[in-house]
């Protein structure tokens, strides 16, 4: 089912809490995360965490590098490199990563987003050794080829055609950046601009992976069946031995001066409906700040009780699908809602009704209520999210990483139970103001105006 | 969970065979005194078993399996019914899927806001739909709501109100998703392909219905087709989490015990047609890329040649080996991704190759697809390529069985399609057992290269010249605003 369909199944209804609600105590706790960090004399990052109950491990690494850390004219460039890294190192032919691990059995695969690019593989947990040799093999040793390099430029030019260009809707979160920032990073797509993927050249592919492909940028975390002792072992067997970079990480990246006074744009693409964004920037993941607005997101969005789904969808019918919720990443990003406007309603009305659920968890803060349903929503994503090895890896590293605080990978789970109605009505008074506001107006072609 | 915007390399494996280095060169090595070295051994293996899990009948003919697994504190109740849009009568396409959208819209005794205020309240999830075959409702919910949630799900199943206001505003929002639809390539691609394999069986019409279609719907044929098809004797509950076998079959016994059986009709549709060549293109003059399908019909779920089939279709298209992937992708870089499936289904099944491609390549990819397809039905497969498909499905196993909910869908797979359970345990064996003489058995029945339907949405006037060059004529064309799936010419009449 396509993504408006699924999202058009999510209904709600009206505000009268006419259900016996019984206050429920905290919600229930989820067992705390049992693992080891350590780092190896090279800089490497090794996260180790034992789970015996289905002999698969899943092994990945994540590189701290996004497409923030792009430089202008190379949009698209981390993305187009990480396609780079199966094209083959000392060891391994080009082509071949993914089918020798299928080969066993095992998936892998990788993903890039602004922050980070992250290479895994799940696999039976008697090949873990190999999952590891082959990663150490890439991180010292990329295949560098002209031809395959041009080929795999295409690959990735279609990916953007397919994610993007081609379907309804694909440019929506483009446009939301691209007019919201004017100097981070942040305000172009991972996946680049046609022009700037074309002007990459081999140069740049083998100046990436010296700069950013190097120990002291990576860490690794093995999550499953498997011994930490032998595991580790391993890791310093096959990664050890990758030398330590000769200069540091660059991480100067450009900052977005504040927004000063509301930013209106009107724009037209070949879409069936209208959509509405109203976007504040907000903060980092990690400050204070951002667990509220994760609590915004879900008393907005989360569930067809939330507010954004029963008002402008449910009761209003204003919207054939609508959310509110903060991108909350490394660096400051955005809170933003969209809808998608139903025929026969104006954008006008959507941008007043959207704004007006903004302005009032100002003036009217919200329920306890609403606060109690956020907390258990919260404790069951975080229970939820925690099944798999593959999941349990992406909640370690990101904590490892992102906040530089492993702790935050079990930590974060009282943080959300102890925020109050009054830090979300704090967040809301900081950072959803009409001076700091995007307001846009993406209509279909030839819409008349 | 955080949102993110992700990129990835995409989920199809790359060439064939051992792809470790036996000589350096043409290597941009960065670390100079890296060793030349084969892979390092494997560890021993360890045992792979399939977690326990019970599976009972009630009285009333509701099946329950149960899945105890108490890693987490939350409990998922997954209720599937054995009806779908097959059951849309002639002209009611849509029925089942309104209805699956209905269920959690008010019962008899609690509103729909009633309803979303009370799961979202104590943190749970809940969810429902439908497909050709199935209706489902899921739930998931904290350990320690797992009664609630049962009484929840019992009285949606059971008691769902069909309010009139509510139907209006579902059918509202297909509506308007329908309108998006219609714009959007790749569920054209689909929803044509499937019209095309399976014409006007109830597989080859959309299962949210049309525009035309929604509006005829009224609300006694959703009670019809609920009343008909909602008893327990038709329905498998699988509970799957933090409670015990025993405390899964009471509280299933306690909301639906009492709830009687009654009789099925079995499903009366009309043959899907015998496949023909037949090449539609849907003009879309603002597309960058061309949306390719290329198939035919093939054979149900419960087919004795089915895995067969199936390992065959991942060879053509599958993880572990992939020929479309490596023709077009690795090799020629025409596309982010091109894959075959077996889409085996309950009645019938068909296999489909698909791929997306940028206007000027169209031809191309196409040709390349066809004749992957023709190579497939006429030339055996190695022993090697067949052993890499096996080696991945086979050894993959332990990987579908990670999480209660993985384990759920394979007990719920088997109990669905009516198979013996016993094939879960033996599914390594029959992997491991099947020969090149049996793909090319299967290959050679099921695939029929000069009757394959085909799909393409695009921009038809650029890459039409190239189709002929390639060597296919014979196409119709259909701009994308007349396109009515409805229609025996596919347009809209005049």
């Amino acid at each position: 089912m396509r993504w408006y369909l699924r999202l058009a199944a999510c209904l709600a209804v009206s505000i009268v809490a006419s259900v016996a609600l019984t206050p429920m105590q905290a919600a229930v706790r989820p067992p705390k995360l049992q693992y080891q960090i350590t780092t190896l004399p090279n800089g490497l990052r090794v996260i180790l965490s034992e789970d015996h109950s289905t002999p698969i491990v899943h092994v990945s690494v994540w590189y701290h590098v996004g497409s923030k850390n792009e430089r202008a004219g190379r949009t698209g460039f981390a993305h187009l490199f990480e396609h780079m890294m199966f094209k083959g190192s000392k060891n391994v032919e080009p082509e071949s990563h993914t089918s020798i691990i299928a080969g066993v059995g095992g998936q892998s695969n990788a993903y890039t987003t602004e922050d980070i690019t992250v290479f895994w593989q799940t696999l039976p947990a008697h090949y873990m050794p190999l999952a590891l040799w082959m990663e150490a093999d890439r991180m010292a040793t990329l295949r560098v080829d002209e031809a395959a390099f041009r080929r795999e430029r295409e690959v990735v030019k279609e990916e953007r055609r397919m994610r993007i260009e081609n379907q309804p809707y694909g440019r929506l979160s483009e446009i939301i950046y691209d007019n919201s920032f004017l100097t981070h990073p942040y305000k172009h797509p991972t996946i680049g601009s046609m022009a700037d993927l074309e002007a990459a050249s081999i140069a740049d592919v083998r100046d990436f992976h010296r700069t950013y492909y190097v120990p002291e940028n990576a860490t690794v975390t093995i999550v499953g069946d498997f011994d930490s002792a032998q595991a580790l072992q391993m890791v310093t067997q096959y990664f050890g031995r990758v030398p330590k970079a000769t200069r540091p990480v660059p991480r100067d990246i450009p900052t977005e001066a504040p927004m000063t006074r509301e930013r209106r744009v009107v724009v037209e693409e070949a879409w069936p409906l209208p959509a509405v964004v109203v976007a504040y920037p907000i903060t980092y993941d990690g400050h204070p700040d951002s667990y509220p607005l994760h609590v915004t997101s879900k008393i907005l969005s989360d569930g067809q009780s939330a507010r954004i789904s029963r008002e402008l969808i449910y009761n209003r019918r204003l919207c054939l699908t609508a959310f509110g919720s903060g991108n909350i990443t490394e660096h400051p990003n955005l809170f933003y809602a969209v809808c998608i406007v139903q025929p026969g309603q104006t954008p006008e009305a959507a941008e007043k009704a959207i704004i007006a659920e903004f302005d009032k968890l100002k003036t009217g803060g919200v329920t306890e209520q609403e606060m109690q349903r956020s907390q258990n929503q919260w404790a069951r994503d975080y229970i939820l999210s925690r099944e798999s090895n593959e999941e349990k890896a992406m909640h370690l590293a990101h904590a490892a990483v992102i906040h530089n605080d492993i702790t935050t990978a079990d930590g974060e789970f009282d943080i959300f139970m102890k925020t109050t109605a009054a830090d979300v009505q704090r967040v809301a008074r900081t950072y959803f103001n009409d001076t700091n506001r995007v307001v846009l107006h993406i209509l279909p072609k030839g819409t008349p105006r | 969970m955080r949102r993110r915007v992700l990129l990835g390399f995409g989920l199809l494996p790359g060439v064939l065979g051992v792809g470790f280095a036996v000589y350096t060169s043409a290597v941009s090595a960065q670390v100079s005194n890296w060793p030349s070295e084969p892979p390092p051994q494997p560890l021993p293996a360890r045992a792979v078993k399939f977690p326990p899990y019970e599976v009972r009948t009630l009285v009333n003919g509701l099946q329950v399996i149960t899945v105890a697994h108490h890693e987490q504190p939350a409990v998922s109740m997954r209720m599937v019914v054995r009806a779908g849009s097959i059951q849309d009568l002639p002209g009611k396409a849509g029925v089942a899927s309104l209805t699956g959208t209905l269920l959690d819209q008010g019962t008899t005794t609690k509103s729909s806001e009633q309803i979303a205020d009370q799961i979202d309240f104590i943190g749970g999830a809940l969810g429902a739909g439908s497909g050709s075959d199935l209706s489902f409702v899921n739930v998931v919910v904290m350990k320690d709501s797992f009664g609630v949630a049962m009484e929840l799900l019992s009285d949606i199943v059971r008691n769902p109100a069909f309010a009139v206001e509510e139907i209006e505003r579902q059918k509202q929002q297909t509506m308007s998703s329908l309108q998006v639809s219609a714009e959007d390539p790749d569920y054209i691609a689909g929803t044509l392909f499937d019209r095309l394999v399976y014409g006007f069986h109830p597989y080859g019409l959309p299962n949210s219905g049309t525009p035309q279609t929604l509006a005829a719907i009224t609300r006694a044929d959703l009670q019809a087709y609920h009343k008909r098809n909602f008893v327990p004797n038709n329905m498998i509950l699988a509970i799957v989490g933090d409670i015990s076998s025993e405390e899964g079959f009471a509280a299933a016994e306690r909301v639906f015990g009492a709830w009687p059986r009654a009789a099925i009709e079995p499903v009366k549709v009309i043959d899907p047609p015998p496949s023909a060549r037949r090449i539609v293109i849907v003009d879309k003059p603002d597309a960058v890329q061309t949306e390719i399908r290329v198939g035919q019909i093939a054979i149900p779920r419960k087919h004795s040649d089915y895995l067969a089939f199936d390992l065959a279709v991942k060879i053509l298209g599958g993880e572990g080996a992939n020929r479309l992937h490596r023709v077009l992708r690795s090799e020629r870089g025409l596309t982010y991704g091109a894959s075959a499936s077996a889409e085996a289904r309950k009645e019938t099944g068909d296999f489909v190759a698909e791929t997306d491609t940028r206007t000027e390549t169209t031809g191309e990819a196409l040709r390349l697809m066809v004749d992957e397809i023709s190579k497939l039905q006429r030339e055996r497969v190695s022993l090697r390529e067949l052993s890499d498909a096996q080696a991945y499905l086979a050894g993959s196993f332990p990987l579908t069985i990670e999480t209660p909910n993985d384990i759920a869908t394979q007990v719920l797979n088997v109990v669905f399609y009516e198979l013996p359970v016993e094939e879960i345990g033996t599914f390594r064996e029959r992997v491991q057992r099947v020969t090149p003489d049996d793909i090319q058995r299967v290959a050679r029945a099921y695939v029929r290269p000069d009757r394959l339907s085909i799909v393409l949405v695009g921009n038809a006037s650029e890459f039409v010249p190239q189709l002929e060059r390639v060597g296919f004529s014979d196409f119709e064309i259909v701009p994308i605003e007349e396109l009515d799936l409805m229609s025996a010419s596919l347009r809209r009449g005049p």
